[in-house]
């Protein structure tokens, strides 16, 4: 039952206040900023260049590969976290031997800061130190270019993010196993299914909703990308492995570029509404049907 | 709950699953060993390569412990409060005021005309451009004063009979759930440039306390929001009945009965958006710069200052990381009562 009640006001005017001066306002700023062309250093006063700034960044290169590199690093380590998650879920689910145990370790990585885990893959990749490159070379894989040739970075990043994320995966899937009825399974069990025709037959199709909301969570968060990035190889070596945000962030902090920055935020923000969108189209009709 | 998918295997299949699990498991924890055990290494310990056992391999120490406290690479003991600090008061008034306002969502009616949406925008960015442009008042007085008159307008023209759909709950909740998707640094620039704009009319916004922590409960409320509606909708309305029929105003009612009953969910929102205000790097690099720096910003800083220290490092991620160790010890125990079930509905 719904009340109506004037101190409903009370409850929710405290947050939507702090969320508008927050989020909406900087956006009209920045909105407006992008159709200048501003910088502070040199000091330009600004001037109105209307798309320009949209115009320039579609024409350059290096806002093409931070996005083709975001997306990689986003797609490949969802896919990765996705799988592993979902098959340490089920069985954990199952009550694999020591279940209890794992839990909390499973738990601790998606707490722990970004930034801190960077530095940490850091010292496990140093290609000297390490303990990684000790474990590969009793293998004859002895200084491996871990962070300094592009394609080792970019896949050592990915190692990375799929660690810290792969526990909200086993969450969240976990819990999703744990609300799916069980005469379901029964009847199954009556007919002789297999396992293997058990998963795909029941559990993977009732699981896609859930598996559906987990995949765009992450992705639209892994889209965010920065500051494992930032730790770990500063975009580098050359710009192989720039994020967009990290891209921003040059852009506006360093060369302090105003209006640029604020068109590529919004050309990101673009991109990333674009995906969103695609992503729930393609998804609808699978997730329709199995009702 | 056994009957899923495990039974119907045969036993050494069950031992393959375990195995993998536990390499999983392993995957997992190692990196953790490795810095605990690199925090108490000494450098020539460090550099001689890889070792692994305390006191069998090598002589653990307490020196970068003891240098880290001495604030020999950066003043480790205040960023440390300033973190606690910010975090703990972020986390505490989002979850307050983002509980208040997913009790709204979830027991009060709200009506949004699309219209007074639309009216709010327009004049929002059209008063900004005019005061700015026309009356020539710098960038940060035309915001302050677009904004309350925005405001209004909008609060008025959702009486008046606009036409246009009407929105309900649901989209309120939408809307606040959406501010999650925008990439950061879209408003953190923004953000940073807005802040210091206010820092020329005299108010400091820029590497304070109240400009990172007003951020902060920001960027919490989505999510704050979003959990704390599942566990106000769990709880059975016949108890706010009774007490409507004694006539207990609304506030009364929130404080005494819902408060108390939703209590771990409280707690467990308070955690997560604790942990995630601890952590968090974008904002606090654009918005910090010496007093109010927080952890993240320092430990990020630790190997471009020095190069490749690994003891001191170490010893620093650590600070960083142990407190939300313990959470993570706290918060599985009440994940076990199905906690988070709600939330991915």
């Amino acid at each position: 039952m719904m009340r109506n009640d004037p101190i409903k006001h009370v409850f929710i005017w405290p947050a939507v206040l702090v969320v508008l001066a927050i989020s909406i306002f900087p956006l009209i700023y920045s909105l407006t900023t992008s159709f200048l062309s501003y910088r502070l250093i040199p000091p330009i006063p600004p001037r109105v260049v209307w798309l320009g700034n949209y115009a320039t960044l579609l024409q350059e290169p290096r806002f093409w590969s931070a996005l083709f590199t975001t997306t990689l690093i986003a797609f490949i380590a969802v896919g990765l976290q996705y799988a592993i998650g979902f098959g340490v879920a089920l069985a954990l689910n199952a009550r694999v031997p020591g279940e209890r145990l794992f839990r909390v370790a499973l738990l601790l990585p998606m707490l722990l800061a970004p930034v801190a885990v960077a530095l940490v893959a850091r010292m496990m990749f140093n290609p000297t130190m390490g303990p990684l490159n000790q474990f590969l070379s009793k293998f004859g894989l002895v200084n491996l270019p871990f962070l300094t040739n592009g394609h080792w970075a970019l896949a050592c990043i990915i190692a990375v993010e799929v660690w810290q994320w792969t526990p909200f995966v086993i969450l969240m899937m976990l819990a999703g196993l744990q609300t799916l009825p069980e005469d379901v399974y029964e009847a199954a069990e009556l007919e002789n299914a297999s396992a293997w025709q058990q998963f795909w037959g029941i559990t993977f199709p009732m699981m896609l909703p859930i598996s559906a909301a987990v995949v765009f969570i992450r992705l639209i968060e892994s889209y965010k990308i920065m500051d494992t990035v930032f730790v770990m190889t500063g975009g580098g070596p050359g710009v192989d492995t720039e994020t967009l945000t990290l891209f921003a962030y040059q852009e506006g902090f360093k060369k302090f570029n105003l209006g640029y920055t604020s068109a590529l935020s919004f050309l990101f923000l673009i991109a990333i509404t674009i995906i969103g969108v695609t992503y729930l189209a393609l998804l609808r009709p699978h997730l329709e049907k199995r009702r | 709950m056994s009957g899923q998918g495990l039974t119907g295997l045969p036993q050494w299949s069950r031992r393959l699953v375990a195995v993998g699990v536990l390499a999983w498991c392993l995957i997992t924890v190692f990196p953790l060993y490795w810095v605990v055990v690199t925090a108490f290494k000494t450098p020539p310990g460090v550099v001689g390569g890889p070792t692994y056992l305390p006191f069998i391999d090598f002589t653990p120490t307490l020196q970068p412990f003891i240098d880290l406290y001495q604030g020999i690479r950066g003043e480790f003991f205040r960023t440390f409060l300033n973190s606690t600090i910010v975090g703990l008061s972020a986390a505490a008034i989002a979850t307050a005021i983002g509980a208040m306002a997913a009790y709204a969502l979830v027991r009060f009616e709200f009506k949004v005309r699309l219209g007074a949406g639309l009216v709010f925008f327009l004049l929002a960015l059209g008063g900004y451009l005019l005061f700015n442009a026309t009356f020539g008042f710098t960038r940060s007085q035309a915001l302050l004063l677009a904004f309350p008159i925005a405001l209004i307008a909008a609060v008025v023209a959702n009486r008046l009979p606009l036409p246009g759909p009407i929105l309900g709950n649901e989209d309120i909740l939408f809307w606040f759930v959406s501010q999650r998707m925008f990439p950061p640094i879209v408003t953190a620039f923004a953000l940073y440039l807005l802040y210091s704009e206010i820092g020329r009319l005299g108010f400091q916004l820029i590497d304070s306390y109240v400009g990172l922590t007003l951020c902060y409960v920001a960027f919490s409320l989505p999510i704050v929001v979003w959990l704390m509606r599942d566990f106000f909708e769990a709880i059975p309305i016949e108890v706010e009945e009774a007490a409507m029929v004694d006539n207990v105003p609304s506030w009364r009612i929130f404080i005494g009965i819902v408060v108390p009953m939703s209590m771990n969910g409280l707690l467990a929102t308070f955690m997560i958006t604790l942990a995630f205000v601890w952590n968090e790097f974008l904002f606090a690099l654009f918005l910090t710069n010496s007093r109010w720096q927080t952890l993240p910003i320092l430990v990020a800083g630790q190997n471009s200052q020095r190069g490749d220290e690994w003891w001191a490092i170490s010893a620093a991620a650590l600070v960083a990381i142990v407190p939300m160790m313990i959470m993570a010890g706290l918060l599985s125990r009440m994940m076990r009562s199905g906690l988070l079930l709600g939330a991915i509905k």
